[in-house]
């Protein structure tokens, strides 16, 4: 602490009981004003000037020894002791050599006989006192701050002597030796209160130093103390020296750090534990910043980037690792992720590390936003899934295959299906044909056996019709007995027709020539009030099929669309070709499976506007010796011809009711 | 006007009757009857038909072999023969069998009528 300046002009107190002298004194103090002292209070008794001295600012006092409330070396005492950093100067009325001296040692700054001053020696006296008692008062203030210093401060300090013995310790220290004061370490040694390993050490840096006048600075110690307590410390030690810089002894500052220490080795763990997570991983972990420098990359980041050192990746960026085309793709990826603040996750991506390794990669890249929410740099985690990937493909690959497999087995199936649907229509045929052949064979039998009675009978009743008759009815039964003798050939014919050996004369004929004969066939049938509208498409494709048998078949239809017309209607005959689109909907003919989607076929349809077929019997309608006529108009063999002949073409017939009314028959052959 | 001489043959005796009847009565034919198959050959030597109508189905001979004998016979080659039949419909066969015309049982009187003045060209 600097000292206050000296006042312009310095103030002086006198003590003295007589004004006599108080004048003079001030006389030769003030000189009338040119020298800088100004006596700015006088007292004339001890009380007085203890009064004075406790109130107001006084630079230097004036003291005489006799007052009237005290005498000799108590009043300097008593007056000292009020203000003892005022200097006094002591004035007396007899030169008392031992009185002079006693009150010098108690702090008196001069000793001054009465008669023997004069001005110029009391204005020494006087300048000298207070500038020695300012310089006193400085060294003491800075003795009491050295003192308060070592003293209250936590640091440890002590001063030793060349034998490392201790010469003077602080408070903390002596805290730390558990001693009640300093005093009691003195003289002895760090052996006396360390334990060997740290005294030893200690001992051993103290002599270097002293030998070498080197200071020891910032040391990190770990101390262990006598009864077993151990700290860790940083320790600066200095040698220390005597006026002439000899080398006396040491001393030292020493800092307990044990906790600093101990939070420095938890985030050092911390760290460690962190960086043996991150770097054990093996997906890829890099922090970089908003510019793309590297702050923190994993050991298998580290080796992706074809380095070996984590210290030689940091501050450095994607473009000293690969190829500027490549380090702009990953640069702009990553930027692009930490500009937009939205976490990018589990993407997958194919990549290239700096050795040319491939891997497929399932990567996170997470921006880093600082505590305002501004992107400062982008976090990614990176694994390796090509395995996982070469499996799916595998799985896909084998899935595939499987449905390919799939595909061809349906395939397979569907041939099956198709042959043994095949296989089933060719067994039913045979059966079918071996059933004919039997009933043709029978059919055969019957009919010449019935058919030879018929003769006799037919030629009997044209005998007889040639006679003359006594009876008028006669000639009315012969007819009756010869319409029931032509049912019975019909029938039998019918059965001939059904059972004739089914073999085929093929040859190419137009559908529209068969139907136009047919129709003259069956104009006998034909009643008052049938209408025929034809709409036959010209041009059609000629057809592969025995055209007496066709012929047939439609004189058979056109008969049941005349039966079933017995008071008139439209009989309306349709031909046309046109490409099969699907099969299914418009063919409900199980043989329908020898069509082909895209195959040219010929259709013909036959409506007419009768009564229809009951939809219960429409399952019947082909069943040999089933009939919807009234009996006697129909032998129930009609469709069933239709239906063998049609069979043996490989064509379809769809009989069904119109809406409206009616029938409508579908024919339909392979052109 | 000559009588034309016709030979029925047929297993059926009642048919062979009635037909011989029937053509007789128009005074136009002169019938002889055979109702043995096996027959018609020797009994078509002696009557010198003009006309054959033959039976195919019999008991003790086909139709069709009687026909063979016939036509293989010089002095028989000539005489048309038609079948009469009950085994086949007429619109089955074209009118005819091995060459030969034929007449679907029953037939009418009109059908042989026809038949005979196609032969005879009356």
């Amino acid at each position: 602490m600097k000292s206050p300046n000296p006042p312009v002009q310095t103030r002086v107190l006198v003590i003295d009981d007589s004004p006599g002298d108080i004048f003079l004194l001030r006389e030769m103090v003030e000189e009338h004003g040119k020298s800088r002292f100004r006596v700015t209070a006088e007292a004339r008794s001890l009380e007085k000037a203890l009064k004075v001295l406790g109130e107001r600012q006084i630079d230097v006092v004036l003291l005489d020894l006799q007052l009237p409330d005290s005498r000799g070396v108590e009043t300097f005492s008593r007056a000292h002791a009020v203000a003892p950093d005022v200097p006094i100067i002591v004035l007396s009325e007899s030169d008392d050599e031992e009185l002079a001296l006693q009150t010098v040692q108690l702090g008196a700054h001069e000793y001054l006989v009465k008669g023997r001053v004069d001005a110029h020696l009391l204005q020494r006296a006087l300048r000298y006192a207070v500038e020695r008692a300012r310089a006193e008062a400085q060294l003491a203030s800075e003795r009491d701050l050295l003192q308060t210093l070592l003293e209250n401060i936590p640091d440890r300090i002590y001063f030793k002597d060349r034998e490392s013995r201790f010469i003077r310790i602080n408070r903390a220290l002596t805290k730390l030796f558990g001693l009640k004061s300093a005093e009691e370490a003195y003289g002895k040694t760090d052996a006396d209160f360390y334990g060997p390993e740290h005294a030893g050490e200690a001992l051993y840096d103290e002599r270097r130093l002293m030998e070498s006048g080197e200071p020891l600075l910032g040391k990190v110690e770990y101390e262990n103390l006598a009864d077993g307590r151990r700290s860790w410390s940083l320790t600066t030690k200095l040698p220390l020296r005597d006026r002439q810089g000899r080398i006396i002894g040491t001393c030292g500052i020493s800092r307990e750090i044990s906790e600093m220490k101990e939070m420095e080795e938890q985030l050092e763990t911390e760290r460690n534990l962190l960086r043996a997570v991150i770097d054990n991983l093996p997906d890829l972990v890099f922090l970089k910043d908003i510019q793309g420098h590297y702050l923190l990359n994993n050991m298998a980041h580290i080796r992706w980037l074809g380095a070996s050192d984590p210290s030689e990746v940091r501050g450095r960026t994607v473009f000293d690792y690969f190829p500027d085309d490549v380090a702009a793709e990953f640069h702009r990826g990553d930027m692009q992720v930490a500009e937009a603040r939205q976490p990018l996750l589990n993407q997958e991506e194919h990549m290239v590390d700096a050795h040319g390794n491939h891997s497929w990669r399932l990567t996170s890249k997470i921006p880093w936003l600082d505590d305002s929410g501004k992107a400062v740099g982008l976090v990614c985690i990176s694994r390796d899934v090509t395995e996982q990937k070469q499996a799916e493909e595998r799985l896909k690959k084998a899935n595939a295959e499987l449905a390919a497999n799939r595909e061809e087995l349906l395939r397979a199936v569907g041939n099956l299906q198709l042959a043994h649907g095949e296989l089933r229509d060719v067994q039913l045929q045979l059966i079918e044909a071996e059933k004919m052949k039997s009933i043709g064979r029978l059919a055969a039998g019957v009919a010449h056996e019935v058919k030879n009675p018929l003769a006799i009978l037919k030629m009997g009743l044209e005998f007889l019709a040639t006679q003359k008759f006594t009876d008028e009815h006669t000639p009315e039964i012969l007819r009756e007995m010869g319409d029931a003798l032509g049912r019975a050939d019909k029938v039998i014919r019918g059965l001939l027709d059904f059972s004739a050996p089914k073999q085929l004369e093929v040859k190419r004929e137009s559908l529209n020539a068969i139907i136009e004969n047919a129709l003259q066939l069956v104009r006998g049938e034909m009643k008052n009030g049938i209408e025929i509208e034809r709409d036959l498409q010209p041009n059609l494709p000629l057809l592969k099929v025995d055209g007496d048998k066709i012929s047939q078949v439609f004189v058979n239809l056109f008969t049941n669309a005349l039966h079933a017309m017995e008071d008139g209607g439209l009989l309306a005959v349709r031909t046309y070709s046109k490409q099969l689109t699907g099969v299914g909907s418009n063919i409900s003919d199980s043989r329908s499976e020898s069509f082909r989607v895209g195959q040219q076929i010929v259709v013909a349809e036959i409506d007419d506007t009768g009564h229809g077929i009951p939809e219960d019997k429409l399952a019947k309608i082909f069943e040999p010796f089933f009939t919807t006529k009234p009996t006697g108009r129909g032998t129930g063999l009609g469709l069933s011809v239709v239906r063998t002949i049609i069979d043996l073409h490989g064509a379809t017939i769809d009989i069904r009711n119109l809406h409206e009314a009616g029938v409508r028959v579908t024919l339909m052959f392979q052109s | 006007m000559n009588k034309k001489r016709l030979l029925i043959v047929d297993d059926e005796s009642g048919f062979t009757r009635l037909l011989k009847l029937t053509l007789e009565k128009t005074g136009n034919y002169t019938v002889r009857e055979e109702n043995d198959g096996t027959n018609a050959w020797l009994v078509a030597r002696d009557f010198r038909p003009d006309l054959i109508f033959l039976d195919i189905v019999m008991p003790k001979i086909d139709g069709g072999d009687v026909a063979q004998q016939i036509r293989s016979d010089p002095m028989l080659a000539n005489v048309p023969i038609v079948f009469l039949t009950a085994i086949v419909s007429q619109k089955e066969t074209n009118n005819e069998i091995g060459g030969f015309p034929f007449l679907a049982k029953p037939v009418s009187l009109d059908a042989i009528t026809k038949c005979l003045n196609e032969h005879f060209g009356t």
